[in-house]
């Protein structure tokens, strides 16, 4: 989770990553995710906060959290196979 | 200080830039009254003609027509117009300043550049050397000949490939015919021996830094490029901390006591691992980032090279943008004329 924590992020969803100076954009949707990443959020926890916060129903918010997850790991601001989030 | 001249070389900010114009926009900034006197080796460099920022320009014999007469025509200059320092920013003519550096600080030409044996260190061959020595890794690397030795190399690293000269040139390959080609074309311009080199993948990260010749240092700069042109010069890029490469580099100027500017490229590859690529032992191209960025390496260097003490604070922001542009003016014929007559202007 360490690269994940340092991500300079801010409200438009540009994120900036000071170690190696890549950058990224993510829409509304993903900033919330990351944001609940950081505070350590489980994912139930995330996926509830993503049908209450987006009306979206449950499954449909389990589909996207995990392909944005997928898309972290490809990006390698999550580690591959990664457990940490819980 | 109010007429301290000082001679920069690298006026050539062209499409493949020398550091020339960079240093000389950092000096000024330091101190406005600095008198810049451009060192140049053909007519058109465009900073002959950036009076406002280079007030006079020589043209240089080549380094490699002897020192006898780039001597001489250092010493023409000092006494004609004034020279107190130089910074020399180009490969081609470091061995001779370096040759000749302490002939120079006794006739009043202050300067403050790596030794010879640090200048050695630049060679692609001692990289796995130093990479050891500052705890970081080095790509697989094989030193060739001939074909025969080529294609075991091939067989090692794997493709791609990178097939490099020792000092300059270096192209990526994709399959043996290209290598063959890439081989023949680095032994034709620069020789033996030709380096075939494994392909890291990562991010290609770089720092400029000035070694103060005792272990310590008077800054660091740690970027990444964003976007490169075809030559594959920069054209923006960002600050950055990586913690191993700044770590990398406080061990770089400590074990080999480096003196003067210098570039460290590497690749952080995904893994966190960091691959040193290469070493320069002059200020990059894109130095004046680091004033922008409110280290002045160049004013840093001029000082450590006139006996005083420069600075050593070096905080600054990540991600600040360099971004570089084209810009045009328009100025006299007799700029030209004279420079091509008179050798001056």
């Amino acid at each position: 989770m360490d690269r994940l924590k340092r991500l300079a992020l801010n409200e438009e969803g540009f994120a900036f990553d000071p170690e190696t100076g890549q950058s990224f954009v993510v829409n509304q949707t993903g900033l919330f995710i990351l944001k609940k990443l950081r505070e350590g959020l489980s994912e139930e926890e995330i996926i509830r906060a993503l049908t209450e916060e987006f009306e979206v129903d449950e499954n449909t918010a389990r589909r996207d959290f995990y392909d944005f997850l997928e898309q972290l790991r490809i990006l390698g601001i999550l580690e591959k196979g990664a457990e940490e989030v819980k | 200080m109010r007429d301290l001249k000082v001679g920069v070389s690298g006026i050539n900010a062209v499409d493949n830039p020398g550091p020339g114009v960079g240093v000389a926009k950092s000096l000024k900034e330091w101190n406005k009254d600095i008198r810049i006197v451009g060192l140049a080796y053909d007519a058109m460099e465009p900073g002959v003609y950036m009076k406002w920022l280079i007030e006079k320009s020589y043209l240089m014999p080549y380094p490699s027509q002897g020192a006898d007469a780039y001597l001489q025509r250092l010493l023409y200059i000092k006494e004609t117009y004034g020279l107190d320092a130089v910074i020399p920013t180009l490969d081609a003519e470091l061995p001779l300043y370096i040759e000749y550096a302490d002939y120079l600080r006794d006739t009043g030409i202050a300067n403050f550049l790596p030794t010879k044996e640090q200048f050695r260190l630049r060679s692609k061959e001692r990289l796995p050397e130093v990479a050891e020595k500052i705890g970081v890794k080095v790509p697989k690397t094989v030193s060739v000949i001939d074909y025969k030795g080529l294609a075991e190399a091939l067989n090692e690293v794997g493709y791609p490939a990178m097939i490099k000269g020792l000092f300059y040139k270096a192209y990526k390959v994709y399959n043996y015919q290209e290598a063959v080609e890439k081989f023949n074309a680095i032994v034709s311009e620069w020789g033996y021996p030709v380096l075939v080199q494994q392909v890291v993948n990562g991010e290609e990260i770089n720092l400029v830094g000035v070694g103060d010749g005792e272990g310590g240092h008077f800054g660091f700069l740690n970027i990444k490029k964003l976007w490169i042109t075809q030559l594959g010069k920069v054209w923006t890029a960002v600050t950055i901390k990586n913690h191993k490469m700044l770590e990398a580099a406080e061990n770089f100027v400590s074990t080999f006591k480096w003196r003067g500017g210098f570039e460290l490229e590497c690749i952080y590859t995904p893994e966190g691992e960091l691959y040193l690529i290469e070493i320069n032992p002059r200020f990059p191209a894109w130095v004046y980032f680091a004033t922008g960025a409110g280290i002045n390496l160049p004013a840093r260097l001029l000082m450590a090279a006139l006996g005083e003490e420069p600075p050593r604070d070096w905080d600054y922001e990540v991600g600040k943008l360099y971004i570089r542009f084209t810009d045009d003016f328009v100025t006299d014929m007799g700029i030209f004329q004279k420079i091509s007559t008179l050798g001056e202007v």
